[in-house]
């Protein structure tokens, strides 16, 4: 699968993937210094979503959703 | 290598500074409910009335991993949030001349 060009777009498909089994779904976030760029892959080995940057903005956004979608996997909602 | 939340943290913070030269850092998050053995082939087995979350990192050969438990998540989510925040600093910055500029230019369309 391509990669999402806009955040908001992904973040929302992120989540609704998330949501839809939360058991299988994996977040992976993946930083490259030397090159200066992270890439976040969100997955449940059928569907595949993924964003990448390079820009020191995008490092916020990302943490609220990893904050976000952490505090959901440990809970007690299903 | 299973790390309690606070050690994890402080290795992951390591793992960072060991990546700036070279390689990637990678962060795994996945939803967890806590079974220590396989699934049964045959019955269900009883949802856990508490999910945790398992998180692991790597560098090259070298791995993290730690649960966090539900009473744990507010804590842990804010430590690592600061963490990736002060250490995902090799990434552009926003422009302030260019994004001035277009501002101007949007003005005098």
């Amino acid at each position: 699968m391509t990669y999402f060009t806009s955040w908001e777009e992904f973040a929302k498909a992120a989540e609704r993937l998330y949501l839809a089994d939360s058991l299988k779904c994996r977040f992976v976030t993946k930083y490259r210094h030397c090159d200066g760029k992270l890439s976040v892959k969100v997955t449940d080995d059928k569907v595949c979503l993924q964003y990448r940057t390079e820009h020191a903005q995008d490092v916020k956004k990302l943490e609220k959703l990893t904050g976000h979608l952490m505090r959901h996997m440990a809970s007690k909602e299903k | 290598m299973l790390l309690e939340n606070d050690a994890f943290l402080t290795e992951l913070t390591k793992l960072f500074l060991k990546g700036k030269t070279t390689g990637s850092v990678t962060m795994t998050m996945k939803r967890y409910d806590g079974r220590l053995k396989p699934k049964p082939r045959s019955g269900n087995l009883p949802e856990p009335n508490e999910y945790k979350c398992l998180v692991r990192a790597s560098l090259g050969t070298k791995k993290l991993t730690t649960v966090i438990n539900h009473k744990d998540v507010t804590k842990f989510q804010m430590a690592y949030g600061n963490l990736l925040k002060a250490n995902m600093d090799g990434l552009k910055k926003k422009d302030k001349k260019a994004a001035r500029g277009r501002k101007k230019a949007k003005a005098t369309q």
